[in-house]
């Protein structure tokens, strides 16, 4: 198991150890659950016997990811299985896991597994940083689904951001209407989602080793936000 | 570089009581002096070729064979000699504690090459290590219209304007003031800054923001060494007055490969219009973008809001002057019932409708019923649901009746300048080229010195009024 908490510079320390630059999304998530950033939290199962107690212990229905520094998308390679209602399920829903993705790709390291309980569904948004060139640490928000993947439609703010900018940078994208509830679905909160990105700011000012981050999806709640998947990416060096 | 107490010391090499020319020719037409001979301070030319002097002389500019022979203290120094000479020129600046120094000379980091670039290392250090102010290399230096400091003869000089410019192109800076100034647009103060070695950008910014004669901030950038100070001078500029931001040229990201969706998502492009959003700029695409956004900035009253009243003198003209608007953001709605009641007492509506647009030809004939026009402009000044008044200024119209009538196009002109002065509400008129070009731009001439914004289309006109209408409500409100 991997220790409950790890600050950001014992993954960074951890990951350049490893040689890679992307750290975990157990690893994400506990460096911004810690810089009070609301995040699912996943717990780090390395059996299947681990991963029925931390599902127990979550809450079912349960997730499953797999937790690999050599696999970027997880799906992709049969890394990822929703909806697990009891022990049986995640105990085979584990196996099915580690055969598929050793089988897929074979030379990639497996730390074992993701456990964490279904996010209650909402407004799926995207929120990221990357870095510019010329102004540095910049935000990204959007709304996720084909909204980023096919329509692109997405704003940018530079960090710092004050509270203007990130209900300006919400109010920018042209799917905006979305965020007030289509066919019946919840309103977002959107005070909760200004002030994801202003922690996102701030916590890219404060960290200046994090080079990329995506929280992907985010689920935006008539009352908060959760992000549900998490990628931080480090500087290869100090 | 930091300088000490720079808003002071840029603001004696901005308002010289003392210029030098340094290495002018009759190979460049004497350009430099023949631009500074407006100059209302004294001015001096240091030149040691002898094949040179003669030529000088007879401009009646006294020379000297060094800067640092000049019996008087220089406030700013224009230095066009070649790259050779140029750190010689510097150094020699420097020992005579001139106020700044503009580098016309090129060849340096801009050739791309290792003598360029080792060139303008030479400079940059002989200026740094005696804190010297140097505008450039490869730049055109200060624009003072009122005090005659020019960049070419051309350039109007002698009274004060209030709009400056920066430039990190010496074209644009010159195109700018000149073009501009057919527009209407005067300015105070303008800089071309080159390669922008020890001075950047954001100096300027920070200087003009707080100048008392500059109103209205516009640049031309192609990109920016430190992202983050830009847009904390925009910023900073941008809640004193209005700033219009043209950008040339695409910077290129680097090719590092990135991990993420965000990364992957994250265009130059996009990140350089958020970076001028959240500074608060108005952002504009080339030149006539920015002449026409800077005109409505310092000829139109700030609208209270985005609704128009608007008045054409043809069906299709009001159709498309609409269109126009509306694309543009703005809004164009129904009038309140009490000004319907009044336009129903004598709007012509045969051949014209009244609904807003104003298809008002047959009513007020472009002023031969100036009464019926005057009385509509009242009727939009008190109508509460227009923010803005546009009018198309028709050349067709003016071809039929105006053109071979001086008095009656006088009293248009009257009758458009009074209104802008009553109203309180921004007012635009439009005088498309049309097939009478020549005589369209003079109206528009006429129109702006008479204080009224005139544009060159519908386009232009609804544009500039959404980006003004935009930034102070930006400014201003929330």
């Amino acid at each position: 198991m991997a220790p409950l908490m790890v600050t950001l510079s014992e993954a960074i320390e951890r990951a350049r150890s490893e040689d890679r630059s992307v750290l975990t999304e157990i690893e994400s998530k506990q460096v911004l659950a810690a810089a009070g950033i609301p995040v699912a939290e996943a717990t780090l199962a390395a059996s299947a016997d681990d991963a029925a107690k931390a599902a127990a212990k979550a809450g079912f229905p349960v997730v499953l990811k797999i937790v690999s520094p050599d696999v970027t998308h997880k799906s992709d390679v049969g890394g990822v299985k929703i909806g697990l209602e009891d022990e049986a399920a995640v105990r085979t829903a584990y196996d099915d896991i580690i055969a598929a993705v050793s089988d897929r790709q074979p030379k990639a390291r497996i730390e074992g597994v993701a456990v964490q309980a279904m996010a209650r569904p909402g407004t799926e948004v995207i929120v990221g940083m990357s870095k510019d060139p010329q102004f540095g640490p910049v935000l990204m928000f959007g709304l996720g689904g084909i909204f980023v993947e096919v329509l692109k439609d997405v704003s940018f703010r530079i960090v710092p951001l004050e509270e203007r900018d990130a209900r300006e940078m919400i109010d920018e994208i042209k799917g905006r209407a979305v965020l007030d509830g289509v066919r019946g679905g919840e309103p977002a909160d959107i005070g909760a989602l200004a002030s994801l990105l202003l922690q996102l700011s701030a916590f890219a000012e404060a960290n200046p080793q994090v080079e990329e981050l995506d929280l992907n999806p985010v689920f935006a709640y008539k009352d908060g936000c959760l992000a549900v998947d998490a990628r931080i990416v480090v500087s290869a060096e100090s | 570089m930091d300088y000490p107490d720079l808003t002071q010391r840029l603001d004696r090499a901005f308002n010289p009581k003392t210029v030098a020319v340094v290495g002018d020719k009759r190979a460049m037409g004497y350009m430099w002096l023949h631009s500074m001979k407006a100059f209302a301070g004294k001015l001096y030319s240091v030149q040691i070729d002898p094949a040179e002097i003669p030529g000088i002389e007879a401009l009646d500019v006294p020379n000297y064979a060094a800067v640092s022979e000049i019996p008087d203290d220089i406030d700013y120094v224009l230095c066009a000699v070649p790259r050779p000479v140029a750190a010689r020129i510097v150094a020699d600046c420097a020992k005579k504690k001139v106020g700044a120094v503009a580098l016309f000379t090129s060849g340096f980091a801009e050739t791309e090459t290792e003598e360029g670039i080792e060139a303008q290392q030479q400079v940059t250090d002989i200026a740094r290590e005696n804190d010297l102010l140097l505008i450039g290399p490869n730049c055109m230096g200060i624009y003072n219209r009122r005090l005659g400091v020019r960049h070419s003869p051309d350039q109007e000089s002698g009274d004060a304007g209030n709009v400056g410019f920066i430039s990190q192109s010496g074209t644009h800076c010159i195109n700018f003031s000149l073009i501009g100034a057919t527009h209407g647009i005067k300015c105070s103060k303008t800089v071309s800054f080159g390669n922008a070695v020890l001075l950047d950008a954001p100096d300027y910014i920070d200087y003009l923001a707080q100048d008392a004669e500059t109103d209205v901030i516009a640049i031309y950038i192609e990109g920016t060494k430190d992202g983050p100070r830009l847009l904390r001078s925009l910023k900073a500029a941008a809640a004193r007055k209005p700033v219009v931001v043209w950008r040339g040229g695409t910077s290129t990201a680097g090719s590092r490969a990135v991990y993420s969706h965000t990364a992957s998502l994250a265009a130059a492009p996009d990140i350089w219009s958020a970076a001028m959003r959240q500074a608060g700029v108005i952002e504009t695409e080339d030149l006539d973008e920015t002449i026409d956004a800077v005109k409505a900035l310092v000829y139109c009253k700030p609208a209270s809001g985005k609704r128009m009243g608007l008045v054409a003198m043809t069906g299709g003209q009001s159709v498309v002057i609409t269109d126009a608007f509306e694309r543009e953001g703005m809004e164009v709605p129904l009038l309140m019932p009490a000004s319907y009641e009044k336009l129903a007492s004598f709007f012509n509506i045969i051949g014209g409708s009244y609904r807003n647009p104003l298809d008002a030809g047959g009513t007020i004939g472009m002023g031969f019923v100036p009464g019926n026009l005057k009385k509509l402009f009242e009727i939009l000044d008190e109508d509460e649901n227009v923010d803005a008044i546009a009018m198309e200024v028709s050349g067709t119209f003016i071809a039929r009746r105006l053109r071979a009538n001086p008095e009656m196009m006088d009293g248009l002109l009257d009758l458009l300048s009074e209104q802008r002065e009553r109203s309180a509400k921004p007012f635009l008129a439009i005088t498309h080229p049309s097939h009478i070009e020549d005589v369209m731009a003079g109206m528009r001439r006429k129109l702006l010195d008479r204080g009224v914004a005139a544009f060159t289309s519908f386009h232009a006109a609804a544009r500039a009024l959404a980006r003004t209408t935009a930034y102070w409500a930006r400014r201003d409100g929330a």
